[in-house]
């Protein structure tokens, strides 16, 4: 099925009286401001679900996840199961799928570092070794994972940006992107996208002067929509460095309510557990009694330096922890930077921030890999793929979340989804299920009793 | 119109039992009697059960009868069928045959449902009652029951004789008066839809494209015939949106099909005893006609404006289009914007047309000779969307008011085609619908009884 039949759409029907003779008009441009960053890296890093959105204008992983719990292709043009213990995927071109088997090897292997890894992980050899065919690329698997397409649909998993158009849209410099014609699921509806970074003052304002159509990463909660909240903050600890009774401590000292209202950009939910409330909804357990008091002792906290919100919420721990006896340092890193200690496990304190899939079973995949738990991903997840069906392997995977809590070296935080603004000119915007926007369907709702006449 | 058409869909689903197992199940009328049936035995009835219909046509109603009568048999509910005028009527005819339970109700067919609207009452009078006609307390029921119409309900529900029915208030000059039902559904959304006469008898089949497949309806729904597309190879730059052509070709007939999923079209040849559609060519340019040919705007859902005409004739329109209707020496190209250009004979000069819908064709409906513009709605996501029937003899016919129109069900109505499904001289309309599901339907709509 079609990703444009499975999509919610949102607010198509806000404009639907607008004279387009029933189908959505090609052609125009749309002004779109972001509080992200100028330059979006490769994907693996590029997780927040701001970048992983922008990131998506110019490479696309394999398939998009539907909201009716399906896969539907993007940059593949088809994925297919010769075999249910294999999956095909048949890429636009040979370079294509050269270049996505070069990107998923090099993210598979230690020198990737990254937690998405564990998306690869039921692929024979956890995908450290990869030979396309032509355009076509095999993924034999070592257990049964029938989740595995839904897994390969994260945006991490997209090939970088190249030469050979990956994505919906191409660079034109300037913060231009340009309809890409020869996209395998069919030309976006506008001809151009005008991106320009700032901060969240300069998106009020571009906003509230009607510069911009489309605004991406609102932290105000009126007139904007909201994308499901994937994007989950934990405190990563390391055993070795930190007493047995550190978690009692951070979990009595730190409420996650009061940290989710008053020091997170919304949209934002507290996160009892390790999935996030869009995938495990349920009650959290009551705050633990603090530990006996302990000799005070000294840790460093890492932190994301490009996340706004992740300095706000490092102080706020750091004021907590000290009334529990520990003299907490801060040091901002940047991403690349902090996923390197973190896969060397050079830390004592971190706030890691994944952009989960929205499937239970892969993002307990992801969870337990940034936990440092990857000898469980062999025991957990054959187990969980066993299932044949989706709800049963759905439940598994949540049941074992709320079991591995006390094993996995993770304090869950908080969730953040994507907060969005468009203008009533725009129409055909819809959410895909890892609550990011396809901004690749957008399109310009012609006025009122627009002029007559052929095309705009 | 033949009477022998109208029956001709009950009396092909009788004379083939493999297909009566499986259409039992879903066709409309067996399972409204069927509803109907377990609604009155809800109500723990006492036998013998008279049942009074009215409403709809008389065939409709001897069908719904017929198939009520042998639901309430086989519930061992003695059923006595009447044929009452009014409802006191039928009180009087149950109670003087010794029913002791009678139910009336009413069909109407609106909205492509086919409803059954009444009671259900006991007529047993207590001895001390005398002479006069008390009712017990029990049973005392409503009953109102819908299904999906379907084209046996609609040849059914047309006038006897196929005469055309009594003039309704709201069509005072033409008489026309369209009732719908659901054709047949599509597991994938259409990309293009044409109708004509495939296996030379008389009667138009209808043609169906999706992304994955061409497929061949006959009159009541039935799928004749289905082709799969995906061992085409892809086209190098395709539309978001299902997108294609579909035109049937003459002498000896075939099916000229392209999705813009595909760098080529195909071309299909009908072979009804086996029930497949065999490939005996390619297509590489947009069938618009039988003769008539265009070309995609690459990724876009519509036609370049310069199409080829007979004879190898150019035609410029004045702008792309997505629609585009050949009737006869007429031909309407629909807009993007809603827009037409409408030439009333080749060589003539363009007519401009507005508040035209993506889903409109030119077909001749009342069987005057003159064909009418059957069309959607013109705005991008109505709800719910309407099909429109306007004269093509004045103006713009988008500026004067429709001479029927009637909704449509749920979803999005890009497309549009007539047909002579039954041989006479008045086209049925389907319409092609978009389900928010992400199937399709196909929307037939017939001249009928009110």
């Amino acid at each position: 099925m079609r990703l444009r039949s499975t999509l919610a759409c949102v607010a198509l029907l806000a404009s639907a009286s607008a004279q387009a003779a029933g189908r959505p008009r090609y052609g125009g441009e749309l002004r779109v401001a972001h509080g992200g960053p100028p330059e979006i890296g490769e994907p693996a890093l590029a997780d927040t679900p701001l970048e992983a959105t922008l990131l998506g204008l110019l490479t696309r992983p394999v398939c998009q996840d539907t909201r009716d719990e399906g896969a539907v292709p993007a940059l593949a043009r088809q994925l297919s199961r010769p075999t249910a213990q294999a999956l095909q995927l048949t890429l636009p071109s040979a370079t294509s799928a050269q270049g996505l088997a070069r990107a998923w090897m090099r993210l598979a292997s230690n020198e990737g570092a990254s937690p998405y890894r564990a998306l690869l992980h039921a692929v024979r050899g956890e995908a450290r070794q990869l030979t396309p065919r032509g355009a076509v690329l095999e993924l034999p698997l070592s257990y049964p994972w029938p989740d595995l397409e839904r897994a390969l649909c994260h945006p991490a998993l997209a090939p970088p940006v190249s030469a050979t158009p990956v994505g919906p849209f191409t660079a034109a410099g300037r913060g231009a992107l340009e309809a890409q014609l020869a996209w395998p699921q069919g030309r976006p509806y506008l001809d151009r996208l005008q991106l320009t970074a700032t901060d969240q003052r300069g998106l009020s304002r571009l906003w509230s002067s009607r510069q911009v159509q489309v605004e991406l990463g609102v932290a105000s909660e009126t007139d904007s929509v909201a994308g499901t909240a994937l994007y989950a903050t934990f405190l990563a600890f390391s055993p070795r460095r930190l007493p047995a009774d550190f978690r009692q401590a951070v979990e009595s000292a730190i409420d996650r309510e009061d940290l989710t209202r008053l020091f997170v950009q919304a949209p934002a939910q507290p996160m009892p557990h390790l999935l996030p409330p869009a995938l495990l909804d349920a009650p959290g357990r009551p705050r633990p009694a603090a530990p006996p008091a302990t000799p005070s002792r000294t840790v460093t906290l890492l932190y994301d330096a490009s996340v706004e919100d992740q300095r706000a919420v490092a102080e706020r721990i750091q004021v907590k922890l000290h009334d529990r006896g520990y003299t907490v340092a801060l040091e901002a890193l940047s991403r690349a930077a902090l996923r390197a200690r973190w896969a060397k496990g050079d830390f004592e304190l971190m706030l890691h921030a994944l952009l989960l899939p929205p499937v239970p079973g892969p993002a307990l995949a992801v969870v337990l890999e940034a936990g440092g738990r990857r000898d469980l991903l062999g025991v957990e997840l054959p187990a969980i793929g066993a299932l044949p069906a989706a709800t049963a392997r759905d439940a598994r995977a949540r049941e074992r979340a709320l079991a591995l809590a006390g094993s996995v070296p993770l304090v869950p935080l908080y969730a953040q989804g994507l907060g969005m603004r468009f203008a009533p000119d725009v129409g055909g915007v819809m959410m895909d299920a890892q609550g990011l926007p396809s901004l690749d369907g957008l399109y310009v709702l012609p006025a009122e009793g627009a002029a007559l006449g052929g095309r705009p | 119109m033949s009477r022998a058409w109208v029956w001709a869909p009950v009396l092909a689903a009788l004379a083939a039992p493999s297909v009566l197992a499986s259409s039992d199940s879903t066709a409309a009328i067996p399972r409204l009697t069927r509803q109907v049936t377990a609604a009155v035995r809800a109500q723990r009835v006492e036998a013998p059960v008279a049942v009074n219909v009215t409403g709809a046509s008389a065939e409709l109603r001897r069908a719904v009868s017929t198939l009520l009568a042998s639901q309430l048999a086989s519930a061992g509910l003695a059923p006595v069928v009447l044929e009452a005028p009014t409802a006191e009527a039928a009180e009087a005819q149950a109670r003087a045959q010794g029913a002791r339970t009678l139910m009336r109700i009413s069909l109407d067919i609106e909205g492509g449902e086919l409803r059954a609207r009444g009671d259900v009452l006991g007529t047993w009078v207590n001895f001390w009652s005398g002479r006069t006609p008390t009712r017990p307390a029990r049973p005392a029921a409503t009953v109102v029951e819908t299904v999906p119409a379907d084209a046996a309900v609609l040849a059914l529900a047309l006038e006897a004789g196929g005469t055309t029915p009594p003039v309704p208030t709201e069509t005072p000059l033409q008489g026309i008066r369209l009732m719908g039902a659901t054709l047949a559904t599509l597991e994938h959304p259409l990309a293009a839809l044409a109708a004509g006469d495939l296996d030379g008898d008389g009667r138009e089949e209808v043609v169906a494209l999706t992304e994955h497949d061409v497929s061949v309806f006959d009159a009541s729904g039935r799928l004749i015939a289905r082709k799969a597309l995906e061992a085409l190879p892809a086209a190098s730059a395709t539309t978001r949106e299902p997108f294609g052509a579909l035109a049937i070709l003459p002498g000896p007939p075939r099916v000229a099909a392209w999705s813009t999923r595909h760098a080529h079209g195909e071309l299909l040849a009908l072979d009804k005893a086996r029930g497949t559609l065999r490939t005996v060519g390619t297509v590489d340019q947009a069938p618009l006609g039988a003769v008539e040919r265009g070309s995609f705007v690459p990724g876009q859902t519509a036609f370049a404006p310069t199409v080829t005409l007979a004879e190898g004739r150019s035609l410029t329109v004045p702008a792309p289009f997505t629609t585009a209707s050949l009737e006869a020496q007429r031909m309407l190209f629909v807009h993007p914007d809603g827009s037409a250009a409408y030439y009333a004979h080749a060589g003539a000069s363009p007519l401009r047309w507005s508040n035209l819908g993506a889903g409109s064709a030119l077909g001749d409906l009342n069987g005057d000779g003159v064909p009418e513009l059957i069309t959607t709605s013109p705005q991008l996501a109505p709800s719910p969307d309407r099909v429109r029937v306007f004269a093509t003899t004045g103006d713009d016919p988008g500026t004067h008011e429709p001479l029927w129109q009637g909704a449509l069900p749920t979803g999005r109505a890009l497309y549009v085609v007539t047909a002579n499904l039954d041989g006479d001289k008045r086209h049925e309309v389907i319409v092609g619908l978009w389900k928010p599901d992400g199937t399709s339907e196909l929307f037939l709509l017939r001249q009928g009884a009110p």
